[in-house]
């Protein structure tokens, strides 16, 4: 029985010293082009606008450990995932393995024996099967899976064959170290792989022959570690460097809220957006090279699903490759209607494991063409009257109350000392469909108590349409009204059943010193029925299911108030929809696209409501006006559709109550 | 020596009536009027024109003015004028007219006054009352100058009755030679419709998804238009689920129409589709459902089934 | 090929209330129409067949806001007849045709109407005054023969007609020849920096004095608030009755 504190292994045992160094020579020559293709590509996003990356290095700190290490996005139930989680803990411990091996063998104390090594020994032989299984899987999920979404490029190939390569030759050099070294069986079988390889294969090679061999292998195994550093800038695996880079330098801002233009800026450069791959900021370009094109930002994506020529991931891809054509207009490869047909539901921005800001690219390069004057049409109309009329519906802002006919709502002009100032919203104002869910939260409060007031006349719209289809100085023109106004009426806490506004008014109006508690009706619903202000009745025993809207669910994580509202999780006939919660399916109207046109065999709507419809609920619960006009239309085009009803949770809630003292005047 | 001068308009074969009316403006005016017909072989269409209690029906006819190109038609108006000494001349509001009055009236160094509904008389002088705005306003305009040039609405004046006693048919001599030669005309694309144009209809019928397909579409929707004279309209639903074809849809991303009738048969109302009818005058709107958005802005309200209401509605009027 | 469209600052046709024998705006735009007539104009450029695109219009200063839209679309520069007067159509042609003889343009494209007065006469009066082709209600425009002919598709009561016109020549845009880009705030700041020429009629060395007075303008009866009704025969009866439609 060895001495197992002895236990132990020669480093560089068949290799000569003069062979050594050319080992080293051939490592450092490897690392000395990766280095200087990665500083090429540094270079290339230097060459775009300063800034845009985070300052806080706890925020880094935080991020590498949420998204590098515990790698928080890729994890899910797919093959992809698992494949992934033993290629990457399998390449992280053999990475350590190699370094600690280097640390015993050149620094001041060789620790590498004993226990410490049979563990070291069993850990990295079973990390390394864990990593060529990986590379198998990776191999079987592209030959057969055959995702088109994954992107089938040579490299990748080249790339998985080589890590495949890497993975075998470095168990055959095991096997042909223990063999020729002849390591005890007690020892060997700590390097459980190698020792079987050698039980299974070797046994009936000389010494002298193994010797060569290993020495053969090791070369091999060598060669192919040299190849690898040197090409990981040209395929897949360069986001090993560059994902990191990204995840921890993305600046930290809300989800859902665009950057600002200044003015002065655009007077100076005379560009109101992205025309050219360097108008972009140094982080956004790097962003662009830590994409490893795994493909989940298109399998998210409505405008993909519904056969729009936008891809997000492609136009990542174009644009990384744009960055080594100078100066070239960027609309030539990316054209006008892949960038108008984005939904900006985030659901791409969600997915990425590396952090990418996919709708800040898009939005960037919108606003060029909105300066470049290349919107004409419908949504064209819509920002013109919201700069004529305060409303992109055209009508005189002076009906804005007109949806309170009879209700008697407070105004801020009658009931100054409000407490919760009522956000109605544009849509709610105007849209006959979307009024009465201003009713029935006007009707909710009231019933409640609460002390509220609307603006009526003074409100006006928020904005954000302007904003999400690229004309930000509109936006800021309305912003600043209405922060103006909002301070004028000393408005402290906001509520609004309308999700863009609430996002809008809650994380983007501070970049005009508009700073309020705003809550989407969803949140201050749930909170009167939850302290029994207001009673939720019961549900009407049908089927139900809820669409969460994309910038309440997803772009500011609210999910549990708008179910508290309608008695989800005590209602047995509740269902989810398999993209629920913060992984929603977008209705199709964000970004500005409620006032696009859309040929009808791409309707998203229609999509959602598919998928609404297979639940087999009777009613479509929603929170936002914009998923109820949508979802209202997409269910009466599906065949069964029109027997859904298609309800805002306000109406919902408004429906189930008994009927209370307070005459509704509905 | 007539104090007006009315042009008539036709097309080829036949009166086009409309342009008739405004002999009821002229009558309104007083003095004599003669009748203006410009073309190429006229005899016929002149004929036509003698009872309408004109002073003469003046014929400019010539090969030259095959085509109602507006350099050569309203070169020759200017000069009929010239010779004949009215002091007033009149059209019906058309893109014929529109096309060759105003150019006369340069010629004539004459103001113009287009789409006169009614006038006024005070004091010996008329004014004119005339739309502005799309229609949402009335100006009231005075003009001075020896000669004027107006158009009516056709809607605004009666049609005159053929009764009088026939008058002369004089023909107008010009140098045809001397005509301009700045426009050609190259062809002509006559619309299949024998219905009016939807966005100048006074009436306009227009259905939505309830309509169920094309044939049941034209029959009830189409056939309320018959009835009424009227255009068709659809809404963005009937056109994607093919019952209507793509320039019938109505709304914010299709046609803006203002008729003094609007039907909406089976429309909900979405914000969208009203966007295109709120300056309708009267807008009627039949639906099932009571909750409909439309009937915010209905004038008249019916609900209902369609499918029963419409042909009652056809039978009804077709008996009136 | 030089091209000088046009156009006109009317109230927001949605914004518009009546004062005393004018109506009067908090907002100002320019002419859809004119708009139109802009939009074509960057287009036949944008195509390659015209080098530059002069606009004109006729107001007081104020309008030099509308001016900044034509510019901010694209329009090179632009001159501003400097007369505040309520001018009719032909006192409008007519210094127009003093412009055009200033400019020497090839075509001069504009809007069918204006959509505050509705005439529908300044394009047709202006190519009589020149004694120069016309082609009016146009929905599309291509020109022949480098550049010396146009062949126009107009939309007439009865349909579609297709001429051509010799240049230089007036054309009049319909509804349904382009939809205008929109021009963003961005824009209007980057158009800051094109020139605006203001003229007076003196300085253009004409004199006109407008033969139209508007006496005063009114409203029509607003629409009163619906009524629901039970039957056919009661719809038919209001129609003819009340509404008087029928």
């Amino acid at each position: 029985m060895t001495d197992t504190n002895n236990a132990t292994r020669e480093v560089f045992g068949n290799i000569a010293p003069w062979m050594r160094v050319v080992f080293f020579i051939m490592i450092a020559a490897s690392i000395a082009v990766l280095v200087w293709q990665v500083v090429a590509r540094v270079w290339l996003w230097r060459k775009g606008q300063r800034g845009g990356f985070e300052r806080d290095w706890r925020v880094w700190g935080r991020r590498l450990v949420e998204y590098a290490l515990a790698q928080k996005r890729v994890h899910r139930k797919s093959l992809g995932a698992f494949l992934h989680l033993l290629l990457f803990s399998g390449f992280v411990v053999l990475t350590i393995g190699t370094i600690l091996l280097g640390i015993a063998y050149d620094g001041p104390y060789n620790f590498h024996h004993g226990w410490y090594y049979l563990f070291y020994e069993l850990t990295l032989d079973v990390f390394g099967v864990a990593f060529i299984v990986g590379c198998l899987l990776a191999m079987y999920r592209r030959a057969f899976q055959r995702k088109p979404s994954l992107g089938h490029n040579r490299s990748d190939w080249w790339l998985l064959a080589l890590l495949l390569s890497l993975g075998i030759t470095g168990f055959v050099v095991e096997a042909l170290r223990i063999h020729y070294t002849q390591v005890q069986p007690d020892v060997a079988h700590w390097s459980i792989v190698g020792w079987l390889i050698d039980v299974a294969l070797l046994r009936g090679i000389d010494l002298g022959s193994a010797q060569t061999m290993h020495l053969a292998a090791w070369w091999l195994h060598a060669i192919l570690v040299a190849v690898f550093f040197a090409t990981i800038p040209v395929n897949r695996f360069l986001h090993v460097i560059t994902g990191p880079l990204n995840i921890a330098g993305r600046p930290e801002r809300p989800m859902g809220a665009l950057v600002a233009l200044k003015m002065e800026e655009v007077e100076q450069t005379g560009r109101t957006g992205v025309h050219k791959v360097a108008d972009f900021n140094r982080q956004q370009l790097l962003s662009l090279d830590s994409c490893m094109e795994c493909g989940r930002c298109e399998d998210a994506c409505p405008a993909t699903a519904t056969g729009k020529p936008l891809s997000p991931k492609a136009v990542v891809i174009d644009l990384r490759n744009l960055m080594s054509a100078d100066g070239e207009d960027v609309h030539r490869t990316i054209h006008d209607e892949t960038l108008w047909a984005c939904t900006m539901c985030q659901a791409c921005v969600q997915e990425c494991p590396v952090l990418i800001g996919q709708v800040d690219l898009i939005s960037d390069m919108r606003r060029d063409l909105i300066g470049e004057g290349k919107l004409s049409g419908p949504p064209a109309k819509a920002l013109k009257q919201i700069g004529s009329q305060s409303n992109p519906y055209g009508r005189s802002n002076s009906e804005r109350l007109a949806w309170a006919e009879g209700l008697e709502v407070p105004t801020a002009e009658s009931n100054p000392s409000f407490e919760y100032l009522l956000w109605v919203g544009c849509a709610a104002s105007f849209d006959p469909r979307a009024q009465k869910v201003a009713r029935a939260t006007a009707q909710l409060l009231k019933d409640a108590g609460v002390n509220f007031a609307v603006l009526g006349k003074e409100e006006s719209c928020t904005g954000d349409p302007a904003r999400r289809i690229g004309d930000e100085f509109l936006f800021q023109q309305r912003a600043r009204t209405n922060v103006e106004t909002l301070t004028r009426r000393d408005v402290k806490k906001i509520v609004t059943p309308c999700p863009h506004c609430y996002n809008t008014l809650k994380n983007e109006y501070p970049q005009f010193g508009g700073q309020y508690q705003v809550q989407h009706h969803s949140t201050l619903l749930s909170e009167l029925v939850g302290t029994g202000r207001l009673s939720d009745g019961n549900s009407d025993g049908e089927p139900i299911t809820l669409h969460d809207p994309c910038y309440l669910a997803r772009v500011n994580g609210e999910v549990d108030a708008t179910r508290a509202v309608i008695g989800a999780p005590n209602d047995a006939q509740y269902r989810e929809m398999p993209r629920c919660g913060k992984k929603t399916f977008c209705c199709g109207a964000g970004g500005g696209r409620m006032w696009f046109e859309e040929a009808p065999s791409q309707r998203v709507s229609v999509l959602r409501a598919q998928e609404a419809l297979a639940t087999g609920a009777r009613t479509l619960a929603t929170a936002c006006p914009f998923c109820l006009n949508m979802m209202t239309d997409g269910m009466a085009g599906v065949p069964g559709g029109e027997n859904v009803k298609v309800l805002d949770i306000a109406e919902l809630l408004l429906s189930r109550r008994p009927p209370s003292s307070s005459s509704a005047v509905f | 020596m007539a104090e007006s001068l009315i042009l008539i308009e036709h097309d080829r074969q036949q009166v086009k009536r409309p342009s008739l009316h405004a002999i009821a403006l002229a009558r309104q005016l007083g003095g004599e009027y003669a009748l203006l017909l410009l073309g190429h072989g006229l005899e016929g269409i002149a004929a036509s024109l003698v009872s309408y209690g004109a002073s003469a029906v003046v014929v400019a006819d010539d090969p030259a003015l095959a085509e109602p190109l507006a350099d050569r038609y309203a070169k020759v108006v200017a000069e009929a004028v010239r010779k004949g000494g009215a002091k007033t001349i009149l059209g019906t509001s058309s893109t014929f007219s529109k096309d060759v009055l105003p150019r006369a009236a340069a010629l004539l160094d004459a103001p113009m006054v287009t789409d006169v509904v009614a006038i006024e008389e005070m004091d010996g002088s008329i004014s004119y009352r005339r739309p502005i705005n799309a229609g949402s306003m009335f100006a009231t305009v005075k003009v001075e100058g020896d000669r004027r040039i107006l158009t009516v609405r056709a809607t605004a004046f009666e049609p005159p009755a053929a009764n009088a006693v026939p008058c002369p048919i004089k023909r107008f001599d010009f140098d045809a030679a001397s005509l301009p030669n700045g426009i050609q005309f190259i062809s002509r694309e006559e619309r299949r419709s024998d219905r009016p144009d939807l966005t100048e209809a006074r009436v306009v019928v227009s259905g939505g998804r309830p309509l169920k397909d094309k044939e049941t579409f034209e029959r009830l929707v189409g056939g309320l238009a018959d009835a009424l004279g009227g255009a068709i309209g659809a809404t963005r639903a009937a056109v994607d689920a093919g019952m209507a074809p793509n320039d019938y849809q109505i709304g914010q991303t299709g046609k803006i129409v203002a008729p003094e009738l609007y039907i909406a048969l089976g429309i909900s109302g979405a914000i969208q589709h009203l966007a295109g009818i709120k300056d309708s005058r009267v807008i009627v709107a039949i639906n099932k459902d009571p909750d409909a958005p439309i009937f915010q802005m209905a004038t008249y309200a019916l609900v209902g089934d369609l499918y029963e209401i419409v042909p009652q509605l056809i039978e009804s009027i077709r008996r009136a | 090929m030089k091209i000088l469209v046009s156009f006109k600052s009317v109230p927001d046709p949605n914004d518009v209330t009546i004062a005393g024998a004018a109506v009067s705006t908090p907002k100002s735009v320019i002419n859809p129409f004119d708009e139109i007539a802009i939009e074509e104009a960057l287009r036949i450029r944008e195509r390659g067949e015209a080098t530059e695109i002069v606009g004109v219009t006729i107001g007081a200063p104020a309008v030099d806001e509308q001016i900044r839209a034509a510019l901010a679309m694209g329009v090179d520069c632009a001159i501003r007849i400097d007369d505040s007067r309520a001018l009719d159509p032909y006192a409008v042609a007519r210094i127009l045709s003093a412009v055009v003889q200033k400019e020497a343009p090839h075509v001069v494209i504009m809007g069918k109407q204006a959509v505050d007065d509705d005439s529908n006469q300044v394009g047709q009066m202006l190519a009589g005054l020149l004694g120069w082709p016309q082609a009016t209600f146009v929905s599309k425009i291509e020109f022949l023969d480098n550049k010396t002919r146009a062949r126009c598709t107009r939309e007439t009561d009865a349909g579609l007609e297709v001429v051509e016109v010799n240049l230089p020549a007036i054309i009049t845009t319909d509804l349904r020849l382009n939809e205008p880009r929109y021009v963003s705030l961005p824009g209007l700041i980057k158009a800051r920096r094109k020139p605006i020429e203001a003229l007076t009629c003196d300085q253009l060395g004409v004199t006109v004095r407008p033969l139209t007075t508007v006496l005063s303008i009114a409203r029509p009866p607003k629409r009163a608030a619906g009524t629901r009704v039970e039957s056919v025969e009661e719809l038919i009866t209001k129609l003819k009755q009340e509404a008087k439609v029928l």
